[in-house]
């Protein structure tokens, strides 16, 4: 699960689950959340993977989100559902989704970058969080 | 991570500028000095921009004060509206935070030789138009496509490019800031994905706080410098606010991502790591720089190729060409910028390198940057408010070389949160309650018109007041709008 928290100019997404895969998947969730009105919309007809490298748990959530903007600003991919797994080295995710199709996508928010102001992804109690704060 | 006041020291140093004293956290090397009236700094004691202040003051080889205008507001290590020169001989740092995300977003100014009575009736046809003419929106290209070789040289070169491809002319060049493109931009620091993600989309608004408005000069407050930028009382004029777009938010993001590991092996400590840094005469210092360049120039051929739109799309709507109806450019300004200047520090003239972060040069009469039309009058600054109330035009004064290494405000600042303005227009029809005030908006999102409500801004009246009582610029004219595009 996600929800989204307020920071004067910006928007903060913080995301919560029992364990990391599901945070990473839930964390992209709601950053698509932000930049589409109607996110029920997007079918699942689509698939992309994306490989990322690193070990710092808070890193590897930037380098994530900020590669699925990529992909959404230069290939117009709007993904759905997100299958992730972390492992040592990194992360490995398949994202289904779909291009942008206008007519039935509305748009609501350009989110220009994702930020380190605030980065934050720690285990709570039995639960995982992560925090970040992108920039509209 | 929620809102929270800032409840350190704020000491009154006069009627007009406030101290953060640096003994208030350890590792400040220099004060805070906040520009505001009794009213703002309220304001501004809401949120923890205060304490970015601070933190921005512990950067190496800062100089003076870390500094922020009376429109600043929470962002995310640099607060929006913060000026902070480093010197380059005293370790002095580059940060991209200081800059933003946005490189280079900035506004510019158009006059007509048209007046309210011509469009008074016409408004709604007018912004139809310019809605259909300027691509706005979340990640909407445009006409222009720039790639390879072209690309290469838009970014080398910015609007001066434009102007071999018949897009620019040799006034609009002079007419912007720094002529529209910065020397020593290097377009190899910009990596392939900054220029995919730019490719189609010079030319374009975007979306967030950036838009068009079609204005109506209300008050003029200085008929000389109005004059002389060719501004009367009921002239039409065109505002135009933007930046880098995509290209701009990946090179600020490969930069963050390059200098993860630079603050600890240049023994630098940081108290927020969104304020990533390196010195400016090290390796990733000149990397961020030559990119930093590259991507303001790509943002001022941006806005240039915005207003040939705009030209046309008004020279379609009158019938007549755009040099008949002298659509000429007033100037251009960027409020997200690093650059090298002359600054005196001391007694001493210095280069120092100035983050301006939500910040405007506002540049004194006589200033050798000037072009000749503006020598005697000061540079023009910009400051557009919210789309209900008014938008500024002022010129830079000598305090502002004295006090702000050159630097005045931006606009207006946010109250509202953008989730508490959403909350807020539940219900209502932000359109047609501006609609009612005697401004038509077109927008393409109705969140996007929620969150950019005027009642989520301060009012730019009171922080223009602040600087012009500071002595850093001074008012000449106040822009009411009567059309907004937003995307």
């Amino acid at each position: 699960m996600y929800e989204i928290f307020e920071h004067t100019a910006d928007v903060g997404i913080r995301a919560r689950a029992g364990d990391l895969n599901g945070l990473f998947a839930d964390a992209a969730k709601g950053l698509f959340s932000l930049i589409l009105a109607n996110p029920d919309s997007v079918r699942p007809v689509q698939e992309t993977h994306i490989r990322i490298d690193g070990d710092q748990y808070d890193d590897l959530l930037f380098d994530w989100l900020a590669e699925l903007l990529y992909r959404f600003d230069t290939d117009h991919l709007l993904p759905a559902e997100f299958e992730v797994r972390i492992d040592a080295a990194g992360l490995d995710a398949t994202a289904r989704g779909e291009q942008l199709d206008r007519s039935r996508h509305q748009l609501d928010r350009e989110v220009k970058a994702i930020t380190y102001h605030g980065l934050d992804v720690r285990r709570d109690a039995d639960q995982w969080v992560a925090e970040v704060i992108v920039d509209i | 991570m929620t809102k929270q006041g800032y409840h350190g020291p704020l000491e009154r140093i006069d009627e007009c500028i406030w101290r953060i004293p640096k003994s208030y956290k350890p590792g400040m090397n220099v004060e805070g000095r906040i520009f505001a009236d009794d009213r703002l700094i309220e304001q501004i004691r809401a949120d923890q921009a205060p304490e970015q202040v601070a933190n921005v003051a512990c950067l190496p080889g800062i100089q003076v004060a870390s500094l922020a205008m009376p429109d600043i507001h929470w962002g995310y290590g640099f607060c929006i509206g913060g000026v902070c020169a480093t010197d380059p001989a005293e370790g002095g740092v580059v940060s991209p935070g200081g800059v933003g995300y946005d490189i280079n977003c900035g506004v510019r100014l158009v006059r007509t030789n048209l007046v309210h009575d011509d469009v008074r009736d016409r408004i709604k046809g007018l912004m139809d138009s310019l809605y259909r003419k300027i691509p706005a929106g979340v990640g909407e290209g445009g006409p222009f496509v720039f790639a390879g070789k072209e690309m290469r040289r838009l970014l080398a070169e910015g609007s001066r490019f434009l102007k071999a491809q018949g897009l620019a002319t040799e006034s609009d060049l002079e007419h912007t800031e720094a002529g529209g493109r910065l020397a020593d931009a290097d377009p190899e620091q910009v990596s392939g994905k900054a220029m995919q993600r730019g490719a189609d989309q010079c030319g374009t608004l975007g979306s967030g706080n950036h838009f068009l408005e079609v204005q109506v000069v209300d008050e003029i407050h200085d008929p000389d410098a109005a004059r002389v930028m060719g501004l009367a009382e009921g002239g039409i004029c065109v505002m135009i606010h933007s930046g880098s777009r995509g290209l701009g938010y990946q090179v600020c993001d490969d930069a963050l991502r390059m200098l993860r590991g630079a603050p600890c092996r240049y023994g630098i400590s940081l108290p927020d790591r969104q304020l990533a840094c390196a010195p400016l005469e090290s390796p990733e210092g000149e990397k961020y720089l030559g990119g930093m360049r590259a991507a303001a120039n790509y943002a001022w051929a941006n806005r240039q190729l915005l207003m040939w739109q705009t030209r046309d799309a008004f020279a379609e709507f009158f019938g007549k060409p755009w040099e008949s109806l002298q659509m000429n450019l007033v100037y251009d300004v960027a409020h997200n910028i690093a650059k090298m200047e002359q600054h005196d520090v001391g007694g001493r003239t210095k280069t120092v390198c100035v983050h301006r972060k939500g910040a405007t040069r506002a540049f004194p009469p006589g200033h050798r940057e000037l072009p000749d039309r503006y020598r005697a009058i000061g540079q023009p600054v910009i400051i557009p408010g919210d789309m209900g109330r008014a938008s500024w035009i002022l010129v830079g004064q000598p305090g502002s070389m004295e006090q702000t290494f050159g630097t005045t405000c931006h606009g207006a600042g946010r109250v509202l949160s953008r989730t508490a303005a959403v909350q807020q227009a539940k219900g209502r029809r932000i359109d047609q309650e501006l609609a009612q005030q005697g401004v038509i908006a077109r927008a393409r999102s109705w969140k996007g018109l929620a969150e950019e409500q005027p009642q989520a801004y301060k009012d730019v009246s009171l922080v223009v007041t602040v600087v012009h009582r500071a002595g850093l610029a001074r008012k000449v004219a106040r822009l009411r709008p009567i059309g907004v595009v937003k995307g």
